[in-house]
């Protein structure tokens, strides 16, 4: 027994699969290095070992190249990987809005059980989803991949192909909306300094109205100033690198702040005092949650697209 | 040799191996007798790729492989076997044809 010998077999085992496989693999190794350390340094001896080992390479290098034209996942299908993973998430992230909203539980068996949740849960909830999508998805891909099948998967062809986005490159046009997006903020902050609101019934602001109770004009202004200011910052960073991840951290960063909209009570928020039929202000608060939704469901496909660039510069390296 | 030389001697050498080493196992030979026999005549093979591609081959059922214990240090014979013949004639095809292209177009090449 060779220490070195045994030491080095064991790290090759590790990366090796299939017990019976493994053992014939090994027993061959230790055949071939014992038989050139005697025939190439005299006898076989710990010193000597050393030399042949190293220069047999790395244990993982040699468990690899039993593993090559082997993959987990067909090259071709690597795509898909992110494909359908993006486009799962998004199935998965409406139906969370949906459990948040209607207070409802969704279970679609065996794959998808939502639970009803409100917004914060939702925040924690998601990443999750993430990852048991790409898992779902991942394990699919390996079992067509081992089962050795041609198989054509089949994509649905969007106005926008998730897996084609580009980033828009204009600097001149990011510098305006810096500039834009700068003088937007710093008017609202401006606003919100002033009023403690930036949501006003009216423009005349000697006697300016807001549209929400002080406490909910507080919490979406603030909410959407911080959407601005995320908007801005962006800008900026893009001037500076064209990293996709600017673009996945403003939207999950976004998203986040949308999240803690819905912790306003949307019954609350607007004033008794408001002179406006019943029926209005119904309608004025289903259209508030339909449209922090809406922009939610824009924010949430950003967000899936910065990913897909992400997932796609990774699988290019 | 510059890396990038290397990585296409690689790529070269992966299919020749496989000639080579199909038309080695005429005779029943043992992994490290291989090393040695391309090694004499000149070329180096990397170990921890001859064993690998040893065993695609036989999976392949293109070569036999049995345990010799008859000696204090058990070693493992490879053989080629009749669908291994086949294949190996194919290469050989295939390499034979592509030595005449290459020739005909340097000879070409050479009278520009």
């Amino acid at each position: 027994m060779f220490e070195k010998l045994e030491t080095y077999l064991e790290e090759i085992s590790h990366f090796l699969s299939g017990r019976e496989e493994r053992e014939e693999i090994l027993s061959e190794i230790r055949s071939h290095i014992l038989e050139k350390a005697e025939q190439e340094f005299g006898e076989a001896t710990e010193a000597t070992l050393a030399k042949v080992i190293a220069a047999y390479g790395p244990a993982r290098r040699v468990a690899e190249k039993y593993s090559e034209g082997r993959p987990i996942i067909a090259p071709a299908f690597k795509r898909y990987l992110f494909r359908y993973t993006a486009l799962l998430f998004a199935f998965h992230f409406v139906l969370t809005v949906a459990a948040v909203v209607f207070k409802k539980s969704f279970l679609m068996f065996p794959l998808v059980y939502v639970p009803c949740m409100g917004p914060f849960e939702a925040l924690f909830y998601l990443p999750t989803a993430f990852l048991f999508d790409l898992g779902v998805v991942t394990l699919v891909l390996y079992l067509i991949t081992q089962s050795k099948k041609e198989v054509k998967l089949p994509w649905p062809r969007f106005g926008v192909d998730l897996d084609e986005v580009k980033t828009s490159g204009r600097t001149i046009g990011r510098v305006i909306g810096l500039v834009a997006m700068t003088a937007l903020t710093g008017t609202a902050l401006y606003f919100y300094v002033q009023y403690r609101t930036i949501f006003f019934v009216n423009l005349n602001f000697t006697q300016h109205r807001p549209i929400f109770t002080p406490e909910a004009g507080q919490w979406y202004s603030l909410i959407l100033i911080g959407l601005w200011a995320l908007g801005t910052f962006s800008l900026a960073a893009k001037l500076v690198t064209p990293s996709p991840w600017v673009d996945a951290v403003e939207k999950a960063l976004s998203l986040v702040l949308l999240g803690l909209a819905f912790r306003q009570p949307f019954d609350t928020a607007l004033p008794v005092h408001l002179p406006l039929p019943e029926g209005l202000v119904r309608v004025i608060k289903l259209s508030l949650i339909i449209t922090l939704l809406i922009i939610c469901v824009f924010v949430a496909v950003d967000l899936i697209k910065a990913l897909v660039r992400i997932g796609r510069r990774h699988l290019a390296k | 040799m510059d890396p990038e030389t290397s990585h296409f001697e690689t790529e070269m050498n992966r299919g020749f191996l496989h000639i080579l080493v199909l038309a080695m196992l005429e005779k029943d030979m043992y992994g490290y007798s291989m090393v040695r026999t391309i090694r004499d005549l000149g070329y180096e093979v990397e170990e921890n790729t001859l064993y690998p591609l040893l065993r695609r081959l036989e999976k392949n059922r293109w070569v036999k492989s049995k345990w010799d214990v008859s000696e204090d240090r058990p070693r493992k014979f490879y053989g080629i076997t009749a669908a291994g013949r086949g294949l190996r004639t194919e290469l050989l095809g295939i390499w034979k044809k592509q030595d005449q292209i290459l020739k005909h177009i340097l000879e070409e090449i050479s009278h520009v």
